[in-house]
C-alpha cells in the first residue's frame, strides 16, 4: 500500500545543514505557527511590557480593592463594637429598671404605698359565692 | 596591541574587580544576615514579624445570670480605660512642649473632669510609655473623648461585670473580681461556676496597616472565643428582693446583729429566696472587705444561709418528734409528766425554758409549749440512741445539702463510737443526747433546717435543694430536674407531725397568716458559757399546712429588742408567708 506524505519530503543536506535548536524552533512553529511566526522582536517586546503593565495595573487595583474592602470591613467591624457596646448598655438598663429595687423606689416616687398586711381581709372562693349568694337573697 | 587599548582593558578590569569585591561583600553580608542570624532563633524573623502582625487575644463574653422569671441578675458592659502616651508626646511635640502640654492637659481635664490638672501634669512628667489616666469611663466621656480625636491619648476598651439589681442576691451570687489581666468569679455562683461562666477566650493574628487597623491580606488566623454560659436561678426576684428587704428591716429593728432567711419550693426544694444580712454591693464589692456577717465572724461575702452553722434550738423538736412518730412510738396525743425539769441516771437533768412546769402534757403541747423535758423524754426514754441518730442522718444533719455542689459548712454534731457510725465522738455522753433533742449541741446551717423542714412538708420525702434550674451553653440547655433525696419519714408520720405543727403555729401569733394554715415551729437558742439573753431566734415552717408550696426558715441572730423566736423572728415569718401567698395567688385554705 502507498502512503502519500502531507508534504515534500526535505533533501538530505537540508536536513544535515539544521542545528538541533533550529529543529527545536522549527517544531515550536509548527505547534505556533501565529505566535512566533509572525510577531517580530519588537511587537513582542512591546506586548510583553503592555502585558505585564496590564498585569501589574490589574494587581494594583486588586490590592486598592483589598484595601477598601479592608476598610470597610474595619468600619464594619467599629460599628459591630460600638453595637454590642450599645446593645450591652441598654440590656443593663432594662435590667436596672426591671429590678425590684428600681420599681420599689419609683413606686414610692409617684406616691405608692405597700400595703399592710394586717389590713388586708382574705377571703375564699367558696366563702365570696355563699356570701354572694346571700346577697343576691330577696 | 597598543596603549591606549591595553589601558582601556585594565581601567576595565579595575572596575571588574571593584564589582566584584563589592559582590563579595555583598554576598557576604547576605550571608551573615539570611544564613547567620536566621539560624539563630529566628530572632530578626521573629522581630520584623512583631512590627506588622498582632496577636491579641478575644475575650469570652462572660455569661449572664437570670432569675427565674427571666430577669436579669448579672450582666456585662464595656467601658473604657484611658491612657497617655508621655514619651510618645514629647517626640512628637519636641518644637513647643509646655504650650501644648497645657492644651493637652486642658482637653483632657475638660473630658475628664475627675482627673485633675495637677494629677495630669504629674503623669506626663513620668515618660513612661502609657500611662493610665482613668478607669471605666462613663459611656458620654468617651464619645466626648472619641470626638476630641487628642494625639498621645488612646481609650482601651474593657468589658465589667455589672449586677443591675444592686445587693439583690448578692451573697447568692458572688462576685466577679477584675484585674487588668483577669477577671476571676469569687465566692458564689461566679466562683463556684467561674469557668462555665468565663467561656473561652478566642485569639486574632493578623497584619497590620501603619494605623494599626488589622489587614485581610497577608497572615489572618482568627480563633473564635466561645463564649460562657448562660446561668437560670430559681431565684424569684421579687421574692428576694421582699425578703431581703424585711429581713434588714427586722434585724436593725431588733438591734441584732445578723441575720438570714431561707425560702424553699416545698414540692420541690428549689430555693425561691436566700437572703443575709448584712450584705454587700457585688457592683462595689471592695467597700465591703470590712463587713461581717453571721455574728461578726464571717465576711458579708459569705451566704450565712450555707455558711452560718448555728444551734437550731427548739425548732429540732420537730426533728425528734419526726423520729419517734414515724417509727410509731408515739401518736400526736401520746402523754408525759413534765414537772418543768426531768432528772437522768446517765445525763444531767434538762429543763424547760424557766423550769415551767406543763404536768400532763401531750406530744403535740410538747410542741405548743415548746417544753425541752418533752423533747429530750421523747429521744432519751423513748428513742434512744439507735433510733434517734440514724434519722439526724437522715434529715441531712451533719452534710452539705449539695445546693449547688460548691462548699458550703456541713454541720456537727457529737454521735457515740460504740454503733459503728462515723464520723463519731469518744466525747459523745448521753448529755449530748438529751440536748440534741432540742436543738442544742447540735450545729446546722439554716439551709439544713429548711431542708428537714422541707422533708416534712412534702410527706415525708426530701428534695435536693437547689439553685440553678438552667444552664445555657451557646444554645445547648442542661435543665435541673427535681431530684428525690431519699424518704425521710412515712406519710402519716409526716401528716400527724404537720398537725402538731399546725397547733405549735398558735404559740407564734405573729407568725399565722390570715386565710392559711401554717405549721410552724419556733426556736430560741442559748449558747453555752454566753449570757442566756444573747440568742439566735429562728421560725420554721411552711405553709398552707394543707397543701404546702413554700418552707420558710427565718433566723435571727443577737436580737437584743425581744430575745425569742415568737417575737423577734415570727413577725418576719409571717410576713413573708402572706407575701408569698399573695404573689403566686395561692388560694386560702381556711377561713379567718
Amino acid at each position: 500500500m502507498h502512503h502519500q506524505r502531507a508534504y515534500p519530503q526535505r533533501s538530505q543536506k537540508s536536513r544535515a545543514r539544521r542545528l538541533p535548536e533550529q529543529a527545536w524552533l522549527a517544531r515550536g512553529r509548527r505547534r505556533f505557527p501565529l505566535l512566533f511566526s509572525r510577531i517580530g522582536p519588537v511587537t513582542l517586546t512591546i506586548c510583553s511590557v503592555l502585558l505585564i503593565s496590564l498585569m501589574a495595573v490589574l494587581y494594583l487595583y486588586q490590592q486598592g480593592q483589598a484595601m477598601t474592602t479592608n476598610q470597610q470591613i474595619q468600619a464594619l467591624r467599629n460599628q459591630q463594637a460600638s453595637l454590642r457596646r450599645q446593645n450591652a448598655d441598654l440590656v443593663n438598663q432594662i435590667a436596672t429598671e426591671q429590678s425590684p429595687a428600681y420599681i420599689a423606689a419609683y413606686a414610692i416616687k409617684m406616691g405608692l404605698k405597700a400595703a399592710n398586711g394586717h389590713n388586708v381581709q382574705v377571703t375564699n372562693s367558696s366563702q365570696a359565692q355563699n356570701n354572694g349568694d346571700q346577697n343576691n337573697q330577696p | 596591541m597598543n596603549i591606549a587599548l591595553r589601558r582601556a582593558r585594565n581601567r576595565q578590569m579595575v572596575i571588574f574587580l571593584l564589582v566584584s569585591a563589592g559582590m563579595l561583600v555583598l554576598l557576604g553580608r547576605l550571608y551573615y544576615w539570611q544564613i547567620l542570624q536566621a539560624y539563630s532563633g529566628y530572632a530578626l524573623a521573629q522581630q520584623a514579624n512583631q512590627e506588622h502582625t498582632q496577636d491579641i487575644p478575644v475575650d469570652a463574653s462572660r455569661g449572664l445570670i437570670y432569675d427565674s422569671q427571666g430577669h436579669i441578675l448579672a450582666t456585662n458592659v464595656v467601658r473604657d480605660d484611658v491612657y497617655v502616651e508621655p514619651h510618645q508626646f514629647s517626640v512628637d511635640r519636641a518644637a513647643n512642649p509646655q504650650i501644648d502640654l497645657d492644651s493637652l492637659i486642658r482637653s483632657i481635664h475638660q473630658a475628664l473632669p475627675q482627673v485633675s490638672v495637677s494629677t495630669l501634669q504629674a503623669d506626663f512628667k513620668l515618660e513612661a510609655g502609657a500611662v493610665r489616666i482613668a478607669v471605666r469611663i462613663d459611656p458620654a466621656q468617651s464619645q466626648a473623648l472619641r470626638n476630641m480625636r487628642l494625639r498621645d491619648v488612646f481609650l482601651y476598651a474593657r468589658t465589667w461585670r455589672i449586677y443591675p439589681a444592686g445587693t439583690l442576691a448578692a451573697q447568692i451570687m458572688g462576685y466577679v473580681m477584675q484585674s487588668d489581666t483577669a477577671n476571676s468569679g469569687m465566692y458564689g455562683l461566679e466562683g463556684q461556676y467561674n469557668k462555665l461562666l468565663a467561656g473561652i477566650p478566642g485569639q486574632s493574628l493578623t497584619e497590620n496597616d501603619l494605623q494599626g487597623n488589622p489587614l485581610t491580606v497577608g497572615v489572618d488566623h482568627q480563633q473564635a472565643p466561645v463564649d460562657g454560659a448562660d446561668l437560670t436561678l430559681t431565684i424569684d426576684s421579687n421574692v428576694e428582693y421582699m425578703v431581703e428587704q424585711e429581713l434588714a428591716k427586722q434585724v436593725r429593728q431588733m438591734q441584732a446583729q445578723s441575720g438570714a432567711v431561707v425560702v424553699l419550693n416545698a414540692k420541690t426544694g428549689a430555693v425561691v429566696a436566700m437572703a443575709g444580712y448584712p450584705t454587700y454591693d457585688p457592683n462595689h464589692y471592695g467597700q465591703a472587705s470590712s463587713a461581717l456577717g453571721c455574728l461578726h465572724t464571717e465576711q458579708a461575702y459569705f451566704n450565712p444561709a450555707l455558711y452560718c452553722a448555728y444551734e437550731p434550738g427548739s425548732t429540732m423538736k420537730a426533728v425528734t418528734m419526726a423520729a419517734a412518730l414515724d417509727q410509731g412510738l408515739i401518736t400526736p396525743d401520746s402523754t408525759l409528766q413534765d414537772h418543768g425539769c426531768i432528772s437522768y441516771n446517765d445525763a444531767p437533768a434538762v429543763c424547760n425554758w424557766q423550769s415551767r412546769v406543763y404536768n400532763t402534757e401531750t406530744m403535740t403541747q410538747v410542741l405548743i409549749h415548746s417544753a425541752n423535758v418533752g423533747a429530750s423524754y421523747v429521744a432519751h426514754d423513748i428513742l434512744g440512741v439507735d433510733r434517734y441518730y440514724p434519722y439526724l442522718v437522715r434529715f441531712g444533719f451533719g452534710q452539705s445539702t449539695g445546693v449547688s455542689d460548691g462548699p458550703e459548712a456541713s454541720g456537727f454534731y457529737r454521735q457515740p463510737c460504740n454503733h459503728g457510725w462515723s464520723p463519731c465522738s469518744q466525747k459523745w455522753t448521753m448529755s449530748d443526747l438529751t440536748r440534741q433533742a432540742f436543738g442544742q449541741g447540735i450545729v446546722a446551717t439554716p439551709l439544713q433546717m429548711a431542708q428537714a423542714y422541707q422533708a416534712i412538708a412534702n410527706g415525708g420525702v426530701m428534695m435536693q435543694p437547689y439553685l440553678v434550674s438552667a444552664i445555657d451553653q451557646n444554645g445547648h440547655t442542661i435543665r435541673t430536674q427535681p431530684v428525690v433525696k431519699q424518704r425521710v419519714i412515712s406519710q402519716h408520720a409526716a401528716q400527724m407531725l404537720t398537725q402538731m405543727l399546725t397547733q405549735s403555729a398558735y404559740s407564734a401569733q405573729s407568725a399565722l397568716v390570715p386565710g392559711y394554715s401554717v405549721a410552724v415551729k419556733t426556736g430560741t437558742a442559748t449558747t453555752q458559757y454566753i449570757s442566756d439573753t444573747q440568742t439566735e431566734a429562728s421560725v420554721a415552717g411552711f405553709l398552707p399546712a394543707s397543701n404546702p408550696q413554700f418552707v420558710i426558715l427565718v433566723k435571727i441572730d443577737r436580737p437584743q429588742q425581744s430575745i425569742y423566736g415568737s417575737t423577734a423572728a415570727a413577725p418576719l415569718w409571717g410576713t413573708i408567708a402572706q407575701q408569698l401567698m399573695w404573689d403566686y395567688a395561692i388560694p386560702p385554705d381556711m377561713g379567718q
